[in-house]
């Protein structure tokens, strides 16, 4: 378990001698990145399943908890940490890099995302989420000038890009200073033994508003997401698919972190509804208009992303296992969408017929396309189904309104989904058919694989449930985190020190009293 | 529109954030971590300055994850500006060599602004300063010629390489204390340095090690970028 650090040590170390390394050997520069993921993904492998009774934290340098930053290892950053160097691993950018420097940034990227995931620190996530979003503005740059728009484009696209970004980062930096300033501490799991008493007022929340926002830039939350579908646009398909797929997952993950540990209160949960289902509405509405196949997927994410958050904000371990269910499908099925899209680029009208041309292909598609509805036996259908029996199991009113919120989008949802599939089978041959791209293998392979999969899951539904169940209860027990992190001798001391601190707290407020 | 819509933003978020710094506490900010790490620091780590102990040993990881953002920046400024200077590389010759004052008092400098940088640097975990300041020290050492003469350059394989093995050096620190079966970045293991007397120059275990690699990296970090910064062609800017 000591080893799972390397998780995120080796991709650093391998980041900055990538550089230094290609001077001598470019070759040895690239197959060091590759090895790195290997070993990673060998290293999780290896302690695969240890957590699911009993999550392990590891305190960095030993030094005790609250003092020094320790790492959480529980199923979901376990799932997250294999999840992460198998995508990288998928999409990585075999012989189509400019520069060296994109391998190191794809290795930087490694390192932040299982940084993200395993730390058990606000600040310490601050730190990895800063590196996550400036590796991927290098990355933004440096594909969309091999990309599809050209130069000029790729660039505005990732300064606006970065600009958001860095807006959302300052508001992250402000919530945790807040957090800061009302608790005096920065480990997750002090920050949960304090919540409830120092937490629980307006500043608490605000804090939580501002960093739902601030990572709200990369999980594509509603008012912050208008750099998805151009920077989605103008990249490549595969560092589309990746952004999609698995950085705005990421970002969910920690959110749902400071939300189950921080603020269990019903105003954060409703906030988080709230700007969900504006995010489900306006992205699959948008979606519904637009006239491009990138384009559609782009906005068609934001929608996905949305329910997510819907999910997310159920109250309870119910809402968390509705909302892996459907973060963990989106990140299946879009990315293999996107690499479908990549051979279909250009006006949705150009592609009448192609299901003539590309038969494999368009089936695939349509396949896809049907569990990401939610169509039956698919398990986008279950995923959809336990979000929908939560939220009507609601009392508060904004879950009534949620609840016809993800139907409406539903069904806007099936209206565009359905157009497409009926331009594919269109009898008649689009006039720019022979002009078209061709899909390539790998892309098909993962495509394939999603497809799969997919079926998989949806014959193992049962025990998809019972993990996914597992994980959620885990994920959702706050008094399990605190316990891992503390030994019963640091909790009696955080006690006894919590005491001493609010009897000076009540002096103060009398001296401010008798001023 | 788009001028005011972002002004009133702007101005709400500013008088949100106004009403919120009313309801902090001011002046009676909540020191639960900061007073364990007062008293436990000098003892625990060994460091005359606090801020090194919880910069290196208590934080350690993130000031690894701060190096490789800045890291990250300089890749990513590189991969932007480098490849532009690379088909226009031709340095523009117009430009005059500077006043003798100039160039004397850069030449008089340098290996003062070294040694600055580096006392910095060693004595960063007894006195205020260390790796960053430091590193920022030695970046300006080295870019001071180039501004002063405008022909010189600066060997960026040279950068690369020092830049690539400091942060390495860092890593492979907190890799060595797991070899003596210790947790990642444990300043002390056996057979090591160990605490050292409080006050001198070899004290808190690998901590001055770890900020001689911070020094390096930040400057050769920062050093790298301004040079690339200066390297880029202005004439093709005004062009676009």
């Amino acid at each position: 378990m000591d080893n799972l650090i390397l998780v995120v040590i080796l991709p650093l170390l391998a980041a900055f001698l990538m550089p230094a390394m290609a001077r001598t050997s470019e070759v040895l520069a690239r197959v060091t990145g590759l090895m790195v993921l290997f070993i990673s993904i060998i290293i999780i492998t290896s302690v695969w399943g240890s957590v699911d009774e009993q999550a392990v934290s590891y305190a960095i340098g030993g030094f005790r908890p609250p003092m020094g930053i320790v790492f959480y290892i529980d199923q979901l950053s376990l799932l997250f940490a294999l999840l992460i160097p198998v995508m990288i691993l998928l999409f990585w950018p075999w012989n189509k890099v400019t520069h060296i420097r994109e391998y190191s940034l794809m290795m930087l990227l490694t390192a932040s995302a299982s940084g993200l995931v395993l730390s058990g620190d606000l600040f310490n996530i601050y730190v990895f989420y800063e590196l996550l979003a400036v590796a991927s503005y290098g990355l933004v740059v440096a594909q969309g000038r091999a990309g599809k728009k050209g130069e000029g484009a790729a660039l505005a696209a990732s300064l606006r890009y970065l600009i958001l970004g860095a807006v959302g980062s300052v508001m992250m930096l402000i919530g945790i200073a807040i957090i800061y300033t009302q608790a005096g501490t920065l480990n997750l799991a002090h920050l949960a033994l304090l919540a409830p008493e120092k937490l629980n007022n307006m500043a608490g929340l605000s804090a939580f508003a501002l960093i739902l926002i601030g990572v709200g830039v990369k999980a594509e939350l509603f008012p912050v997401n208008t750099w998805v579908p151009e920077v989605y646009g103008a990249v490549s398909t595969r560092l589309s698919a990746l952004m999609a797929g698995l950085l705005s997952k990421l970002a969910v993950i920690v959110i749902i972190r400071v939300l189950v540990l921080l603020f269990p209160q019903p105003e954060a949960l409703q906030l988080m509804t709230i700007l969900g289902m504006l995010g489900v509405i306006s992205g699959e509405l948008v979606a519904w208009r637009s006239r491009d196949m990138i384009r559609m997927l782009s906005f068609s994410s934001i929608g996905q992303l949305g329910l997510v958050f819907v999910a997310f904000s159920i109250p309870g371990d119910m809402g968390l296992m509705a909302g892996f269910a459907v973060a963990l499908h989106h990140l299946l099925v879009k990315p293999a969408l996107f690499m479908l899209a990549s051979g279909w680029t250009g006006p949705l009208e150009s592609l009448k017929g192609a299901a003539k041309q590309s038969p494999y292909i368009a089936a695939l598609f349509v396949l896809l396309v049907m569990s990401l509805l939610g169509v039956p036996p698919l398990p986008g259908f279950w995923a959809k189904l336990l979000i929908v029996v939560n939220l009507a199991s609601q009392a508060a009113p904004v879950y009534q309104f949620a609840l016809a919120f993800v139907l409406i989008a539903t069904v806007i949802e099936a209206a565009y989904l359905y157009r497409v599939v009926m331009i594919l089978y269109h009898p008649n041959q689009g006039q720019q058919a022979s002009v078209r791209e061709k899909h390539k293998a790998f892309e098909l392979v993962i495509a394939s694989g999603a497809a799969v999969i997919l079926i998989a899951v949806a014959l193992q539904v049962q025990s998809m449930e019972t993990k996914l169940s597992s994980m959620a209860r885990q994920t959702g027990d706050r008094q399990h985190y605190i316990n891992t992190v503390f030994s019963k001798l640091d909790l009696a001391d955080i006690y006894h020190q919590n005491k001493v601190q609010q009897t000076d707290f009540r002096s103060n407020n009398q001296l401010q009293g008798s001023k | 529109m788009r001028n005011i819509s972002s002004l009133l933003f702007s101005g709400g978020l500013a008088f949100l954030l106004l009403v919120l710094a009313t309801q902090l506490p001011f002046g009676h900010t909540s020191m639960l971590l900061g007073n364990d790490i007062l008293q436990a620091a000098p003892d625990e780590v060994g460091t005359g300055n606090i801020v090194a102990a919880v910069l290196l040993a208590y934080r350690g990881i993130d000031t690894l994850g701060e190096l490789a953002i800045l890291f990250t920046a300089a890749a990513s400024v590189g991969l932007i500006l480098g490849q532009r200077s690379n088909h226009s590389a031709k340095r523009d010759k117009t430009i005059t060599e500077s006043h003798f004052i100039t160039s004397r008092a850069s030449d008089l400098m340098m290996p003062l602004l070294i040694i600055v940088g580096f006392y910095i640097i060693f004595y960063g975990h007894l006195t205020p300063g260390g790796g960053f300041q430091g590193g920022v020290i030695l970046a300006i050492a080295f870019f001071l010629p180039v501004l002063t003469r405008p022909g010189t350059t600066i060997d960026h394989g040279m950068i690369t390489i020092i830049e690539g093995l400091a942060g390495a050096g860092f890593i492979m620190i907190g890799l060595w204390a797991m070899l003596y079966g210790k947790p990642f970045l444990q300043p002390f293991f056996d057979t090591f340095l160990g605490n050292g007397i409080f006050g001198s120059l070899w004290s808190a275990g690998t901590l001055p090690l770890l900020y001689l690699a911070v020094g390096l990296k930040v400057g050769a970090e920062l050093a790298g970028l301004l040079v690339t910064i200066s390297e880029a062609p202005a004439a093709e800017v005004e062009r676009t």
